[in-house]
């Protein structure tokens, strides 16, 4: 007999995600800023704006519902802007102005959005509701960097230290993602009545960002599309809107941040030592950088939801959830969309880090906080991934 | 009841937990001892459930609650131990052999204990879980062991390249399995494969997403071609990898299947259909080889297509064949690689042309290799030979002499590839080369391993009704069909069609012993001396006898088309290029966009967004 799994949830606890959002915040943060300690990040401005951000973005999740959660988030994302304008390069100020003119479209369309959705699961009056609906997946779609709307990010990672990138996507980026969820569950005639829409932005980005990913020769870009890659799932689960599709698509969101940190952390350690970007043109990484290579190969894997990591925990439930929604079409298609991201993540494992270093180069060793700081994240990643109970037992 | 499942499983994380913790502390030859001891105790655990299991009854435990609502629940059948027994036995086997392999190896000797020891913990809870998605869980464990095995030496682009084919090759079709776990639960509403509910959800569509991760896993054809590119790894990885820990996993998968539905017979006719494929196929590329573990590996292929035919015959004693093939060819098919393992040890090279003659300096692993080259074979006395008997008996019984002409005709095959692996290697004179290096016997626990292994092929092979009684009959039990078949010394058994068969190879058999007999008096009663004949000039020196190189150019000539019909890399190739040829058309006009006009371009994409919301 079909359980009849397709029934929207609203009972599930918003208030215990905000909680388990904010302590995985915290522990990310404290993580980037004793990584940032031993790899250098930038200037003392960095070190008050990546703060600001951090700050900004807990104190927003600790407030429940209401304006001025949006306004905390919103602060935050320019403050992330900010941080990514203190980066040295005249590259990462271009990117910087694009990332800034495409959040002041997007914080003002998902305020204006929100404004006209009201509140209540009833939808407003003919023109508002539509109105309200492309101001939010316009808005939503440049906040998370969806698939055709990603403009910003591929640039902003290509040209940033790593840990700014990391502040925006793991922590900035998961709290806007957190807003789209109580979105889902606040206002659900927006996904249900225009759920094509949704449909199409979602597998859009799952497959765009995985070939686009595939095309890169910078990692740091590369794993910029596999973000946009990742929101894909990310946005299905909660289109899904089933018990399993958002509490799937929450802690696929908590792994991707840890698991970014994991690989944008083992990548600014190799850039420190060698001094300049790491590209597909590099070779042998894991005979000089050991730990980064672990880290970076094991995220990788942890990343697409390869068991026993933290990030299969989520994955399957986005999977039921795809299933649940689309049927077996749909679950094979995330499937061939998973199996291109484990293409492109097992090209960048096997040309730039394992194999023999094309030339033998003097580089710095791996710095070994930094390197103990990533280990005890993968550690973490394991031991969740391996006993997730823990954590889904807070979520009911 | 706690203890004792869990105890297989606990004694191989101790294991693993001593190797981390005391990691600087240890010797390499320690470590060594220290996970064979794990695995040997692991072993007397999964022994320790045999009683509980010849009994009849299952060993049903729930350990604690892993995920939200869904527990860590064990099941213990007959299927289940033959496949524990596997992993333990024949792991600790190949462990005892790691002692001496591993001793010299000047990184990474923590890593790869720890990841052994991991892989046979995966297969063991890949084969009590009673939970399909702690099932997939263990899948994808031994899949990421065996891709970090097979890249061990990270630094060798050789053995990197067979990684990352294992990992991709493999990986991917495991969404399969993953895919049908989530439809049966979605059908079903649980993940319990004993729950009748899963077997009541149980469709085609399932069962083909099932096959394509078994098939995989277990190098079916046309997903075959990952084995012979992981041959760099080091090799009792090899062993574990073809003997117990990996590719029998796919075989547990489709035998399981069986407990968990009713087959139609369609389901049958597909599985007989690519075990057949698969038999022939391995073989055929086996004659090509010139590198010993390839040559193996290739022939994995083959014998896996063996077992899987005996359970798409799914008859009572084509599953009972498929089982005891599946257990036999673990112990020939280990104790092969590690006498490769050694052969490569001593000389540095396991390339057949450049090897010959080492039964002089290496006599006991010639012994050993023989013993398995036989079983491999088929040859009476050892374990292969009943496997096959049973299976041809199988497939004659259930009138399917497709299967019967296949297996007859690739045994012969078989029996070409290993005698040309034979013969290049032990025997013939030796390589000038070989002569000036220090060539020397195996160390002892290397021999040991592989001895232990080498005695069970010809222990099985002349009372093989200890393992029926105890071992095969519970798993055709565990599987909805019945053992009833009265098995005799070395196989031989009267209760089914194949009764004139059997009474045949008894005339044959004691035809072969008295011709054996004869030949030995009349060789024994004249002094050993060559033959002196004119060959027209001066003797030809015994190099320009055909060998292994020859036999493989013979057949890479004759066979090129088949070769080349049946190679699906080529496809594989073309549709990454395509994929690639894709991505770099998609960043050649979206990559100027997102630089030069982000904005605009949002302007526009914001319009078009306008006007499907406005549509919907």
């Amino acid at each position: 007999m079909a359980l009849n799994l397709l029934q929207t949830v609203t009972s599930v606890s918003t208030a215990s995600w905000d909680l388990i959002f904010c302590i995985s915040f915290i522990i990310l943060i404290v993580a980037i800023l004793v990584y940032a300690a031993f790899i250098p990040q930038g200037t003392r401005c960095w070190w008050f704006l990546a703060g600001l951000t951090c700050a900004l973005t807990v104190l927003g999740m600790t407030i429940s519902e209401g304006w001025v959660r949006i306004l905390m988030l919103d602060a935050a994302a320019f403050s992330a802007v900010a941080l990514v304008w203190t980066q040295e390069s005249l590259q990462a100020k271009k990117a910087a102005r694009t990332y800034l003119i495409l959040m002041i479209i997007a914080v003002f369309f998902i305020a204006a959005g929100i404004y006209l959705a009201g509140e209540g699961n009833a939808s407003p009056a003919y023109s508002i509701d539509k109105t309200a609906v492309f101001l939010l997946v316009v808005g939503f779609s440049l906040k998370l960097a969806l698939v055709p709307f990603y403009f910003w990010l591929p640039k902003v990672a290509e040209h940033s230290k790593p840990m700014t990138t990391v502040i925006i996507v793991s922590v900035v980026d998961i709290a806007a993602f957190s807003e789209l969820a109580h979105l889902r569950l606040t206002a659900p005639w927006v996904f249900n009545d225009y759920s094509v829409i949704w449909l199409v932005l979602a597998l859009l980005s799952m497959f765009g960002g995985a070939v686009l990913a595939l095309a890169q020769k910078n990692i740091k870009r590369m794993l910029a599309f596999s973000t946009i890659d990742d929101m894909g799932y990310l946005v299905l689960g909660t289109l899904a809107g089933t018990q399993y599709g958002i509490n799937g698509a929450m802690l696929a969101a908590l792994s991707h941040a840890f698991f970014k940190m994991l690989l944008f952390g083992a990548v600014g350690i190799v850039e420190n030592g060698k001094g300049s970007d790491l590209t597909l043109d590099d070779r042998g990484m894991a005979a000089r950088y050991p730990v980064s290579a672990a880290v970076f190969i094991l995220g990788a894997l942890g990343m697409i939801g390869v068991p026993p990591f933290f990030g299969f925990v989520g994955r399957w439930r986005l999977y039921l959830s795809g299933l649940e929604y689309g049927g077996v079409v749909l679950v094979l298609a995330m499937a061939a969309a998973t199996a291109l991201a484990l293409l492109y993540y097992v090209r960048v494992i096997h040309r730039v880090w394992l194999g023999k270093p094309e030339t033998v180069v003097s580089s710095s060793k791996e710095p070994r906080a930094a390197a103990a700081v990533l280990l005890l994240l993968l550690l973490l990643m394991l031991a969740v991934g391996l006993y997730p109970g823990w954590l889904t037992g807070l979520i009911g | 009841m706690i203890q004792s499942t869990a105890m297989p499983m606990a004694a191989l994380a101790a294991g693993i937990l001593v190797q981390v913790i005391l990691y600087r502390a240890l010797s390499s030859k320690l470590k060594g001892w220290l996970a064979f001891g794990a695995g040997v105790v692991a072993l007397a655990g999964v022994a320790n459930l045999l009683p509980a299991i010849i009994q009849g009854s299952t060993i049903e435990k729930t350990l604690f609650i892993w995920d939200q609502n869904i527990p860590f629940q064990y099941h213990v059948d007959g299927l289940s131990l033959i496949f524990a027994f596997m992993a333990t036995g024949i792991g600790s086997a190949i462990l005892l052999y790691c002692i001496n392999y591993m001793a010299h190896e000047k990184e990474g000797v923590t890593r790869f204990y720890v990841l052994m020891l991991i892989f046979i913990a995966g297969l063991v809870n890949l084969v009590f879980s009673a939970n399909l998605i702690s099932v997939y869980l263990s899948w994808e464990i031994i899949g990421l062991c065996s891709y970090f095995l097979v890249g061990f030496w990270y630094k060798e682009t050789a053995a990197v390249k067979g990684a990352r084919k294992v990992l991709v090759m493999t990986h991917i079709p495991g969404y399969g399995l993953l895919a049908a776990i989530l439809l049966l639960y979605y059908q079903s509403g649980s993940f319990i494969w004993t729950d009748p509910a899963v077997s009541a959800a149980f469709t085609s569509g399932i069962f083909v997403l099932m096959l394509a991760a078994a098939m995989a896993k277990s190098v079916m054809f046309p997903l075959h071609t990952w084995i012979p590119e992981a041959m760099n790894a080091p090799t009792p990885v090899s062993a574990l990898l073809h003997s117990a820990c990996y590719v029998k996993a796919g075989v547990y998968l489709i035998a399981r299947m069986y407990s968990m539905t009713h087959w139609p017979h369609a389901w049958n006719i597909i599985v007989v259909t690519l075990g057949c494929v698969t038999i022939i196929v391995g073989a055929l590329f086996a004659l090509a080889q010139t590198d010993l573990k390839r040559l193996l590996a290739y022939s994995t292929i083959s014998q896996l297509g063996y077992i899987l035919t005996g359970l798409g015959i799914g008859t009572n004693l084509g599953i009972a064949a498929a089982l005891f093939y599946c257990l036999s060819h673990g112990l020939f098919k280990g104790t092969l690689f590690l006498c490769a393992g050694a052969v490569q040890h001593s000389t540095g090279t396991r390339d057949m042309s450049k090897l010959g003659g080492l039964a002089k300096r290496m006599p006991w692993t010639a012994r050993v290799w023989m013993i398995a080259a036989a079983a491999i074979i088929g040859v009476p006395l050892t374990n292969g030979f009943v496997a096959k008997w049973l299976l041809l008996d199988a497939a004659l019984d259930a009138n399917i002499i497709a299967v019967v002409l296949v297996a007859w005709i690739v045994s012969v095959i078989t029996a070409i590839y290993m005698l040309k692996a034979t013969i290049s290697v032990f025997y013939g004179v030796m390589p000038k080369w070989l002569q000036e290096k220090n060539v020397h016997e195996a160390e002892p626990s290397m021999l040991g391993g592989m001895g232990i292994l080498a005695g069970l092929c010809l222990l099985f092979g002349i009372a093989p009704q200890i393992l029926f009684a105890n071992l095969v009959s519970p798993a055709v039990n565990a599987l909805n069909f019945s053992w009833e078949i009265n098995l005799a010394w070395l196989g031989l058994q009267t209760s089914s069609a194949g009764i004139q068969v059997t009474l045949g190879a008894v005339i044959v058999l004691a035809a072969v012993l008295v011709g054996g007999l004869i030949f030995s008096l009349i060789r024994s009663s004249r002094k050993e001396k060559s033959v002196d004949l004119f060959t027209g000039g001066e003797p030809l020196v015994e190099e320009t006898g055909m060998n292994s190189t020859d036999i493989t150019i013979l057949a890479e000539t004759v066979l090129k088309p088949v070769y080349k019909a049946t190679d699906p890399d080529p496809l594989y190739m073309t549709i990454w290029n395509g994929i690639i040829r894709l991505a770099n058309w998609c960043r050649k006009w979206l990559q100027p966009v997102s630089d030069k006009y982000a904005i605009p371009a949002t302007m526009v994409l914001s319009a078009v967004v306008f006007i499907a919301v406005w549509l919907s």
